[in-house]
């Protein structure tokens, strides 16, 4: 490679100037001729059976072309898939339509199709369900005990799953513990992804070559494209998927729907295209919902913190149905759950409960941020029990910086880190002993100030092709174009995180090209080879190592060309200012645009080489050989008003190491709205359903996701530690503020709030529930 | 939700319990009552248009009257289902006359589901209050009415 000119600076996003004057592209821009549109009727019950639907006032209203219910489509498509693969595990039928019985309040039971999407909404107030309402179940715990209502006839019970894993010996861990067992149950509250831009599908059937072409708001068109064919019975190849801009995803995009199947239905019954965008009231009620764990620890330690085993039992709540990931994402916390800690001794039971809600499935860091917060919460329990500085209860648990690559008791192997390096800049950037002291000075004035630590490690790249459903390679085509402009094509589907400007970053370096002569194409089935699509922070890492490989074969036949066309012997070229010249000799040159033309016409003066194709294109596949493993220190201080619980920010520090970084413009985007989303968990957000499981917290109104006044101003700073698992040397920061803030306001509001004895308070913390906290406790003397 | 109250009616306590039974004084004064029909004994089918900030529906509704102990109490039964999803309810009214005045007092649990329950619960509380205050005013005129109408036959 010549002289790194775009990667490793902030180049300013190529993407951003469509997004920010408003030209770009969604679902909802597009307008095809003879356009339906759908409008879905929804369940008002958490569970009851469905005695009758009366759809005849809903099909006599002028400019209704269709009605559709459970009962049509039964027999003609497949069930919602599940991707998940877990020993006996219960998969219900999760059909696209209700079939008999409704499970969750929003489940769709029916659609109406009309002229226009007013036309359809009014019609689908005239559609009339006759419901048996039946007892709900909402509480996991009450939905786990026998003799609970069983939710699906066909599972004997409400549990999907049950895995128990162990490693070490924990029975001799707690034998030997040297202080009283820590215990702690700790609620990852249910919350809702919230995407700016809700789902919404376009359907289009061509009867003439039987081809379904799908527009949608997806993270995976490759795999969208897959399983919509198995749904509606179609062949792979009579299916093109699209993904246009997609205005977030956050892991609720990462799925398939049941409207992704009953568009392409509709549109296939009726021969025209059909249109469902979704409402914000729909996306709170049927877009997958996120965490929604109650978790049990116990911690044994030793007299100095030194942690010596941990027992975690996870009661997952899954919803009613399992979307593709659902039962997958429990796992993943259970896997995480050592963090950035050496002790060998561990054993997990994971409970996935069926209940009357919305399925959860992979909202952003899925099972890790919970993971990462109950270990952040014991490190932080096992200091405050032992009278300890919770910096050196971490310091002292580390996993040794030489001890790298390490395998983990939950069966991971860490890639690289340097713990206590990234933990001591944060330190000293906070200056966390002269904000021990500050506190100290406050406590005295009656002022309740708090410091919170959090030192997380992750696991990104998704992944290795053993541990995905799917396959965890991605791929990369690049071809140069003939006037010597460049094409990529990536099997990931960005949705915000930059990869158009960091691929042609790592392009553009690469050639020697200007940076504006390459464009990223990306979400079209039909343009790109096969692909899996953007989710745990795998665009960079798994995709973004494609594109460079792909770039090296190109490489290879750029050298073996220009050797030919500059009558040379060496193909020793150097890439750089849009020419290819001969390392050492800069009289043997030419331009990419010559190069490029000599490629196509393949009548250049002398001749292609023998055995040399036209063109200049490659493919790679790139398929890791493990995950990756960024890791990070964040803290926060807060200062609670006593009065009325409220909690303000005083610091928020964050030294984050996410590898190598191509842009420290888009790595700083993706820690900021992470960070963001972490404290929205931490402060804010909960999904609540009441005891006969309606969701009260509806709209925005009611459910409170964090706005710019609630974000502190972040101090941050990185260290970088390259992977050894890519060439790029990249981790990936997708899920990295998420996942290292939540536990550091949490813990800032703990320590805060020690001088009234709160040992724990659950999520989310709004003023309300610390106010009581304080109002409940005995001042400790 | 639980919903509890009383109203002091300035009219004997049988004025008011045959207003509190009387379908057409029920169907004046209900907020939002476009219907009221006789179902059968004691038990009615209504339609009730019910606005609670933005959301507007109509609820198709069933109301009972049952264990009624004429002058003293009688229980309320209140089903309905519409475009803005189900709502029901159940409470106790009971009176207590004293001389020329009634306290009417209720209390009860209401049940809400679907949109209404989504967007409307945190208006519902002060929605219900409004309500039950509109009832008990229209209500009151309506005893005093029946109580003028009595006296001038009477006479």
């Amino acid at each position: 490679m010549a002289v790194a000119k775009y990667v490793c600076t902030r180049t300013k996003r190529k993407e951003d100037r469509r997004l920010i004057t408003g030209l770009s592209t969604y679902v909802d821009d597009l307008k095809l001729p003879g356009l339906l549109h759908v409008a879905i009727i929804r369940s008002i019950h958490a569970y009851a059976k469905i005695k009758s639907i009366d759809i005849s006032s809903a099909q006599k209203l002028p400019g209704v072309v269709a009605v559709v219910t459970g009962e049509e489509i039964k027999d003609k498509l497949g069930s919602v898939p599940c991707a998940a693969q877990i020993p006996d595990l219960k998969v219900p039928r999760h059909p696209v339509l209700a079939i008999g019985k409704v499970r969750y309040v929003g489940e769709a039971i029916a659609a109406v199709v009309a002229g226009d999407r007013y036309v359809a909404q009014d019609a689908a107030d005239l559609v009339e369900v006759n419901y048996e309402p039946l007892a709900a179940v909402v509480d996991p715990l009450k939905a786990l005990e026998p003799g609970s209502t069983v939710i699906h006839e066909e599972c004997k019970d409400n549990i999907a799953f049950v895995t128990k894993t162990a490693a070490g010996d924990v029975a001799k861990a707690f034998r030997e513990a040297e202080a009283p067992i820590i215990k702690q149950r700790m609620i990852n509250q249910r919350l809702i992804p919230m995407a700016m831009e809700t789902r919404g599908v376009v359907a289009q059937y061509q009867p003439g070559d039987k081809m379904l072409t799908l527009w949608s708001s997806s993270q995976i068109p490759h795999l969208l494209r897959t399983l919509v064919a198995g749904i509606v019975g179609l062949p792979e190849n009579h299916v093109r998927v699209i993904v246009p801009e997609v205005g977030g995803g956050f892991g609720s995009k990462l799925n398939v729907y049941r409207e992704e199947g009953l568009l392409a239905y509709l549109a296939m019954k009726l021969g025209r295209p059909v249109k469902w965008i979704e409402g914000r009231r729909e996306n709170f009620l049927a877009t997958i919902h996120g965490r929604d764990q109650i978790d049990d620890v116990e911690i044994a330690v030793k007299k100095d913190g030194t942690v010596l085993g941990l027992k975690l039992k996870v009661v997952a709540d899954l919803g009613a149905y399992h979307q593709l990931l659902t039962p997958l994402i429990p796992g993943l916390t259970g896997a995480m759950i050592v963090g950035c800690y050496r002790f060998p001794n561990v054993s997990i039971e994971t409970y996935g409960v069926f209940t009357n809600k919305m399925a959860t499935d992979a909202y952003r860091g899925a099972g890790r941020p919970e993971a990462t917060y109950l270990i952040e919460r014991v490190m932080d329990l096992v200091a405050a029990e032992l009278k300890l500085d919770p910096v050196a209860v971490r310091q002292n648990n580390f996993v040794p910086m030489n001890a790298f690559p390490y395998t983990t008791p939950t069966g991971l192997t860490y890639d690289s880190a340097n713990y206590q390096n990234c933990f001591q800049k944060a330190l000293e950037m906070a200056n966390y002993k002269g904000l021990r002291e500050e506190q100290k000075k406050l406590r005295q004035q009656g002022k309740y100030m708090g410091i919170g630590i959090s030192t997380y490690v992750e696991i990104c790249a998704m992944g290795p092709s053993s541990g995905m459903p799917a396959g965890g390679w991605e791929s990369a085509t690049v071809r140069i174009e003939p006037t010597g402009k460049v094409t990529i094509y990536t099997g990931s589907s960005p949705h915000g995180q930059g990869q158009e400007t960091t691929f042609s970053q790592i392009a553009a370096d690469e050639l020697g090209v200007p940076f504006d002569d390459i464009i990223v194409q990306h979400g079209d089935t039909s343009t790109v080879q096969y692909g899996i699509g953007t989710f745990g922070s795998r665009a960079t890492a798994v995709g973004g190592t494609a594109v460079y490989m792909a770039l090296q074969q190109l490489k290879e036949k750029v050298g073996k060309l220009a050797a030919h066309l500059l009558k040379t012997d060496s193909s020793a070229f150097v890439l750089e200012g849009g020419r290819v010249t001969l390392k050492g000799d800069s009289s043997k040159s030419m331009s990419f645009f010559d190069l490029a033309q000599a490629a196509y016409h393949a009548k250049s003066l002398p001749p292609l080489p023998p055995k040399m194709e036209p063109g200049l294109s490659a493919t790679a596949f790139f398929e890791p050989s493990n995950y990756t493993f960024p890791f990070g220190a964040h803290i926060a201080v807060v200062e609670v008003d006593p009065e009325t619980g409220e909690i303000n920010f005083k610091r928020y520090v964050g030294v984050d190491d996410c590898g190598r970084i191509i842009n420290p413009l888009t790595v700083h985007g993706q820690i900021h709205g992470g960070i963001a989303q972490g404290l929205g968990q931490a402060l804010l957000e909960e999904a609540v359903y009441d005891e006969n499981g309606q969701l009260i917290t509806g709209t925005l109104m009611d459910y409170a996701i964090p706005k710019s006044v609630d974000i502190p101003w972040f101090e941050l700073d990185k260290t970088e530690t390259p992977s050894p698992v890519n060439p790029l040397g990249v981790k990936g920061v997708g899920e990295a503020g998420t996942i290292g803030s939540t536990p550091a306001i949490v813990n800032a509001v703990v320590d805060a709030l020690a001088p009234f004895g709160v040992r724990h308070l659950d999520m989310p913390l709004k003023s309300e529930r610390v106010w009581q906290a304080i109002k409940n406790a005995k001042p400790r003397a | 939700m639980k919903i509890e109250g009383s109203h002091l009616f300035k009219s004997p306590g049988e004025k008011v319990w045959n207003c509190l039974i009387d379908p057409q004084v029920l169907a004046r004064c209900i907020p939002g009552c476009e219907k009221l029909e006789l179902a059968g004994e004691d038990s009615y089918n209504a339609v009730l248009k019910i606005g609670i900030g933005a959301l507007k529906g109509t609820f198709i509704s069933h109301i009972r009257l049952q264990d009624k102990q004429p002058l003293s109490q009688y229980k309320l039964v209140v089903e309905g289902e519409g475009g803005l999803g189900f709502l029901k309810g159940e409470g106790l009214i009971r009176l207590a006359a004293s001389g020329a005045e009634t306290n009417v007092s209720y209390s009860g649990e209401v049940q809400i589901g679907g949109l209404i329950a989504s967007v409307g619960q945190r208006m519902l509380q002060g929605f219900a209050k409004q309500t039950i205050s509109r009832f008990f005013s229209s209500l009151a005129r309506e005893t005093e009415v029946a109580s003028e109408s009595a006296l001038t036959s009477n006479n």
